[in-house]
């Protein structure tokens, strides 16, 4: 059977690529979907503890999947959220790069 | 765990359903209500609050129960922040009509959004688990992404409300890190069990640890503390004024509530196997009184200055969250008692600043020059206010500071209280500043109607010049008196809020006995060990 730690070291990479991406990426839609990628390196931590808290990965606890299933819907929620904003953004500047949105600063 | 239990004490959510129901009411009439009708809508949001305050406490009073099994807490502290929020978004409002009307379209849902934000924050001082706490946060989280947004076409808006949702979902996703860190090391995620797994066992392992970090940093976004206040400036100038009032006094109270609620019932008990939150606390404290005070002494918004006032103003209260102690109520009455006064007295100057936008579209420091000519009964609404916030005496500024900083000084932080001090009298001098335009800077021309969408280029840096030659070319304006144009009266509802919360904000500062005994019910329904 996979060990837990294998389940949390995937879920640390792919957090720290996601925060990586967050403040690399110029494209705010980019930087939105790295944020997803944050919520997904959650969403495996979940799973994977709430598959092996007993010891013996016999989904002894059902929180963990049952928090998931929140995460997942809010991050989608989130993403339609920021969609819609990021396209107002779009209408109203013609670009969608967040170097360039620096009307307010300080 | 039967599904009795789940369902056993439910009526003690009826005002959350009532709520809820109520805000969906208000979508539902916005689709019936012709155009010039909305502001009814804002009206009836205002009263069915005050209703919804008034049935919290018939039907709560004096409960101390706890729903879906230890999920929610119905007890004296969150009846006493679902009043405080009611009583919050009916000023917020009733000051925010005219405006709505004024500047915004869709102005049904403004309000929808409004309630079920109250909706979410009334669901934040109840939670005492991780996930309930979670999405009762991004309850209002998300509707105030939408409603800093509210103003379609204006660029600032949309930039603001852009780097408050990437910022806001960054802290999201640090904050859930934390949280699933927490349950893979513990496999539970409420307060009183995060209590009891740090008091056993032999040392605090290091993943609960850094999840638990993680977790006071997520909320250091949401509470817009230093290092997590970058977001803070730009949505406070980019939202249209009445949110940016919400921001600043609701989201920020609602924020504490349950950070208060996290630390009293999660850490404060295994106070002695781990304290070292404590520390992350007071750093936090100590910064966002520094950057906060200093940064906002080279603003020229109104709004900006606000922004970076209110960081200030949250190192204060953080300061006082590090204080909580298991055998002492004196930190978490200092910090509920402050949230109040701090809210009470920026309502007195958002209105005022709010009437003033509505009749001049202005919100730039320099436009409030010869505002005690022009509309005395606004500047002495600033006036006082500001005055309160910097903590001058007679004014519940004072006391909630002289409170606060008592209580983080007998804990043993008197360099904090120190510093606490030394950072007000800056605030003082950024204050005076706006004070001194509104009182001793003679009035300028006529402004131009209908300059709200000013771009942020022309707002920050063209102006000057722009007065400058206003000066050069009409030198009649040295002359005070002769020329002032006066202001429109605000609106009934506007001077209302004005009022009352002049008269809370003094009277609260003479005699503040009675909002205490409250507040230290409160404050004793999560600490009930002392």
């Amino acid at each position: 059977m996979v060990p837990l730690v294998a389940f949390q070291v995937l879920s640390a990479a792919l957090f720290a690529i996601g925060l990586y991406g967050v403040m690399a990426r110029r494209s705010a839609v980019l930087i939105v979907m790295s944020i997803e990628l944050m919520l997904n390196a959650v969403n495996i931590n979940l799973i994977a503890a709430a598959s092996h808290l007993d010891g013996m990965g016999k989904w002894a606890n059902f929180d963990g999947q049952i928090i998931a299933i929140f995460v997942i819907t809010v991050a989608a929620a989130e993403v339609g959220l920021g969609m819609a904003i990021i396209l107002r953004m779009y209408r109203n500047r013609s670009t969608v790069n967040v170097d360039e949105i620096n009307l307010m600063k300080w | 765990m039967t599904a009795e239990n789940l369902t056993a004490n439910l009526h003690l959510l009826t005002p959350e359903f009532v709520l809820a129901g109520f805000a969906l009411l208000v979508f539902v009439l916005d689709l019936l209500l012709s155009d010039e009708h909305k502001d009814l809508l804002g009206w009836l949001s205002a009263l069915g609050l005050v209703g919804l305050a008034v049935l919290s406490v018939l039907m709560l009073a004096g409960e101390n129960e706890s729903l879906y099994n230890g999920l929610l807490a119905v007890d004296a502290y969150s009846l006493f922040f679902k009043v405080f929020f009611c009583g919050i978004g009916v000023f917020i409002i009733l000051s925010s009509i005219d405006y709505v009307k004024k500047y915004l379209n869709h102005p049904g849902e403004f309000y929808g959004l409004l309630l079920f934000s109250i909706l979410g924050m009334n669901l934040m001082a109840m939670s005492r688990e991780l996930l309930t706490a979670y999405i009762s946060l991004e309850l209002l989280s998300f509707s105030l992404y939408v409603m800093v947004a509210y103003a379609l076409g204006n660029p600032k808006s949309n930039e603001g409300s852009l780097k408050y949702i990437i910022i806001g979902a960054l802290s999201s996703a640090i904050l859930l890190y934390g949280l699933s860190m927490v349950y893979s090391t513990l496999g539970v995620t409420r307060f009183e069990a995060i209590a009891e797994a740090l008091m056993e066992g032999e040392v605090v392992s290091p993943a609960l640890w850094a999840g638990l970090a993680l977790i006071v940093a997520g909320l250091g976004f949401k509470l817009a503390a230093v290092p997590f206040h970058m977001w803070a400036p730009d949505a406070y100038e980019g939202a249209p004024l009445p949110v940016t009032a919400y921001l600043a006094i609701a989201s920020k109270a609602a924020a504490f509530a349950l950070v208060l609620r996290l630390l009293a019932e999660a850490f404060v008990p295994a106070g002695d196997r781990w304290d070292q939150w404590q520390i992350i606390l007071v750093v936090m404290a100590a910064l966002s009184m520094l950057v906060g005070n200093l940064v906002a002494l080279a603003q020229r918004n109104l709004k900006r200055l606000m922004a970076y006032s209110s960081v200030g103003h949250v190192g204060y209260l953080l300061a006082g969250t590090a204080v909580l102690a298991q055998d002492s109520l004196l930190g978490a009455n200092g910090v509920i008692f402050y949230l109040v006064g701090y809210s009470v007295t920026s309502m007195v100057v958002f209105a005022a600043l709010i009437a003033f936008f509505n009749a001049t579209g202005q919100d730039e420091i320099p436009d409030l020059a010869g505002l005690a000519d022009r509309q005395p009964f606004l500047a002495m609404a600033i006036a006082i206010g500001l005055f309160s916030l910097s903590g001058l005496p007679i004014f519940v500024g004072f006391t909630i500071k002289f409170y606060l900083f008592t209580a983080v000084a007998n804990e043993g932080y008197l360099w904090l209280a120190g510093l606490a001090i030394f950072t007000s009298l800056i605030s003082l001098y950024y204050y005076l500043q706006v004070i001194r335009q509104m009182y001793i800077q003679p009035a300028l021309a006529a402004p131009a109607e209908g300059d709200e969408h000013r771009s942020g280029e022309e707002g920050i840096e063209a102006r000057p010049e722009a007065e400058a030659e206003e000066h050069l070319h009409t030198p009649a304006h040295h002359e005070p008196a002769s020329d002032y144009v006066p202001l429109p009266r605000p609106s009934p509802a506007l001077i209302a809020v004005v009022g009352i919360g002049l008269v809370a904000t003094i009277a609260l500062g003479v005699y503040p006995a009675p909002l205490l005994e409250l507040v230290e019910s409160a404050s004793a329904a999560i600490l009930p060990g002392s």
